[in-house]
């Protein structure tokens, strides 16, 4: 009942709440940004085995992101996570040029869900700092989202999880292009 | 979908709401033009679940109590039996939904605070599913903590006076642990699909501690296979074990009379339990094939159900002459011999006075002088505790090479046969184990790795090994005195740091047989103390033919830190 009235409220204000789930390879720098965009700290975070949950607030909307590890042996178990996801945000080290593919792969299969075939997908081309990464442009060409996808919107930002650059563009893509309810 | 337009024989209406093919599938099963809950409509939505999983048994079940709270009748008993054929046929991920607490409470929606006089058809029909809920997943099932909500819900429902309709077994059965023996990729399958539905389920809901133990589920799902892969063994090996235990009971069944009662329901069970198995041996055999010892030992245990089964079918045809010469081996006891346990007339060895009788106290003592060796032990069909039998049904055979037999709940490593002169001992350690236990070893020509307590443990001086516990070693020497005596000395030893304090050994032997046990020479071992106590005693009535058939009961009491110890186990003398 008090989730109702405080969900009533906040309509009236123009807030809302939305499930951001991010995945990605391992080491792309998903746990980093979370903490980067909670706390606003650097973290040094171990590999994560499981996942990780917060919520951020930016500009009256309230983000439940999901940060579900990256290794290989945890892939499988993303599809998990995929219910009453809003949006997709996918993580990928530009600057790991070898398993650039591998990431493509990743998101194919999961955009290619069924479960996610109405989110939003934002793409954060990570670690924008180290030399001879890739531009987002780059990135974006690599991926050929704009061919393949159909009804997903997409994007991708540059971003480095250091500075904060490019993570607070990349919420407000998304709160900008999802329904408000 | 229709091709043209034509009448049928249901009434025109207008086209359903069409939503997702599960919702669709669900509305389809519980319409009202059905005359009466159709299974195949029913079982048509459970295959969906099972094919699709994810949010679909939790789809379901939300479509399916919306239903059964409508005001309507029919729809609402439709809808409950589509609920309970979701339950039976979907397995965890259902179960896991119907016990959240807002599908309970939706499901007891339009219950009044005070049971009415007489319970709606609807309402009838909710109690029988909770009480049949409570009964089976709530007791039986392995995830049987997830269930809580399902107690709860139920002893409120009790608490606020609403009486539960009696449950028939056979409807409860279904919701029964299957006692099925399955492939190691099926058991991992099966666990798999459970982990999923958990962890969705755990993440949907999302309080910190559903997400703390999302996140250890994550673990053991990504991390830790082959620990999956080493429990599905282990299940395997189990099943497997209660199956061979089924097996020897079919047998002896079967073997007990000429015209064995085949009606019989335990027969029936036995029977149908071993047919049910048999199928599975080869996908087992297929998935482990690098591990020998299972697969010799799961085609000699195919091969005596399929004796098993041909001798069932004799006997059904009503041609017990061939099915007497059907003989299938003990699979959980060594072959026995050609002397049947027919010629073995019971007697009953010991009882102390002070602890009940167990399985394992009733020996069978051959009495016919020929039949040396032949050493029948009636056993130990403790992991069979709802079959009760009497004991002359259940002789089995012992015997051969010197085989011990710890009981345990898998196939205990048989005993490499050794060559020793006291090779003839069979130490039965059975009747201090667990109720549980039953005698599983194999013959010991089989045996590669073998628990070898007699070449461990056997004295040098002509002592023999009788029992090694965590503080108590007990060996003994058997001399014969004279023709009819024999002459026994038992050797104390501590094995461990702690003073062994109050020592008391007892003895006693089958009826025929007299005993006389003179004093111990004392009650006291300090820690590592060898042989600090002795004791000896006297058997009379042995003649030497059936010597080697001498079984002895012992028991030993002490007192370690403070702590009463108790041992007992039936011993067989070596020849003398």
């Amino acid at each position: 009942m008090g989730n109702s009235v405080s969900r009533a409220l906040g309509k009236l204000f123009g807030s809302r709440e939305m499930k951001i789930l991010m995945l990605g390879l391992d080491n792309a720098g998903k746990t980093t940004i979370l903490y980067k965009l909670k706390l606003n700290k650097i973290r040094t975070s171990a590999p994560t085995v499981g996942f990780n949950v917060e919520t951020v607030s930016y500009k009256n909307v309230k983000f439940n992101m999901w940060d579900v590890g990256g290794q290989e042996r945890l892939r499988p178990l993303w599809r998990h996570y995929f219910p009453a996801t809003t949006a997709l945000i996918f993580v990928i080290d530009s600057h790991d040029k070898e398993r650039l593919q591998e990431a493509k792969e990743e998101l194919y299969a999961i955009i290619s869900e069924k479960e996610m075939e109405n989110v939003v997908l934002l793409v954060w081309a990570n670690k924008q700092d180290l030399k001879g990464s890739l531009k987002p442009q780059e990135v974006s060409d690599y991926l050929e989202l704009g061919q393949n996808l159909k009804n997903q919107l997409w994007c991708v930002v540059g971003s480095n999880a250091l500075t904060g650059q490019g993570l607070v563009e990349g919420l407000s893509w998304i709160s900008n292009n999802t329904p408000k309810k | 979908m229709s091709q043209g337009i034509y009448l049928t024989d249901g009434p025109v209406r207008r086209p359903q709401p069409v939503g997702n093919p599960l919702l669709r599938k669900i509305q389809r099963s519980c319409r009202l033009s059905l005359p009466e809950p159709d299974l195949a409509l029913n079982l048509d939505v459970a295959d969906y679940i099972n094919e699709k999983q994810g949010p679909a048994p939790r789809d379901a079940v939300i479509a399916i109590v919306k239903l059964i709270n409508s005001r309507d009748t029919h729809t609402a008993v439709f809808a409950l039996a589509l609920l309970d054929v979701l339950v039976k046929n979907c397995g965890y991920p259902l179960h896991l939904q119907i016990s959240r607490k807002e599908f309970l409470n939706e499901l007891v929606k339009r219950f009044p605070e005070h049971p009415p006089m007489r319970y709606s058809k609807v309402q009838r029909l909710v109690l029988t599913a909770i009480e049949e809920w409570y009964q089976t997943i709530c007791k039986h099932a392995s995830y049987k903590e997830d269930m809580g909500y399902i107690r709860d819900m139920h002893r409120l429902l009790k608490y606020k006076g609403y009486i539960f309709p009696k449950i028939n077994d056979s409807d409860m059965a279904v919701l029964r642990p299957a006692d099925q023996l399955k492939t190691p990729s099926e058991i991992q399958k099966e666990q798999e699909v459970a982990q999923s539905a958990k962890l969705e389920e755990l993440i949907r809901r999302g309080r910190p501690e559903d997400l703390r133990e999302a996140n250890k589920l994550m673990k053991v799902m990504a991390g830790f296979k082959e620990d999956n892969a080493r429990e599905a063994k282990q299940t395997i090996l189990t099943e497997l074990n209660k199956l061979k235990r089924k097996a020897d009971l079919l047998n002896e069944m079967l073997s007990s009379s000429d015209t064995p009662d085949l009606k019989n329901e335990t027969v029936s069970e036995l029977h149908s339990a071993l047919k049910g198995a048999q199928p599975k041996f080869q996908g087992i055999i297929e998935e482990e094939h690098e591990d020998d010892e299972l697969v010799q030992d799961l085609l000699k245990f195919n091969d005596t159900v399929n004796q098993l089964l041909e001798k069932m079918d004799l006997l059904k045809a009503g041609d017990s002459g061939a099915a007497s010469q059907i003989r299938p081996s003990n699979i959980s006891s060594p072959p026995p011999n050609s002397t049947s346990g027919a010629l073995a007339t019971e007697i009953n060895l010991i009882d102390f006075d002070d602890e009940p009788a167990e399985n394992s106290n009733n020996v069978h003592q051959p009495t016919s002088a020929g039949d040396s060796h032949s050493d029948p032990v009636s056993d130990l069909l403790g992991g069979l505790g709802e079959l009760s039998l009497s004991s002359g049904q259940s002789t089995q055979n012992f015997g051969l090479g010197g085989s011990i037999q710890l009981g345990s709940s898998q196939p205990a490593p048989p005993v490499t046969s050794n060559a020793t002169s006291h090779s003839n001992s069979n130490l039965d350690l059975l009747g201090t184990l667990s109720s549980q236990s039953t005698s599983s070893g194999q013959p010991p020509q089989q045996s590669s790795s073998g628990l070898d307590l007699f070449g461990d443990f056997q004295a040098p001086s002509g002592k023999v090994f009788v029992h090694q516990s965590n503080h108590l070693k007990i060996q003994g020497s058997f001399n014969r005195d004279n023709k009819q005596t024999i002459k026994c000395k038992f050797f104390f030893s501590n094995v461990s740091v702690s003073a062994i304090q109050g020592l008391t050994h007892l003895v006693a032997v089958p009826k025929h047989l007299q005993l006389r046990l003179l004093p111990q020479s004392g009650s006291t071992l300090g820690g590592f103390i060898n042989e600090g106590v002795t004791q000896e005693a006297y058997i009379e009535g042995t003649p030497e033919a059936i010597a080697d058939a001498v079984k002895m009961k012992w028991k030993v009491t002490y007192n370690v830190d403070g702590k009463p110890v108790e041992e007992t186990a039936v011993f067989t003398l070596p020849k003398v």
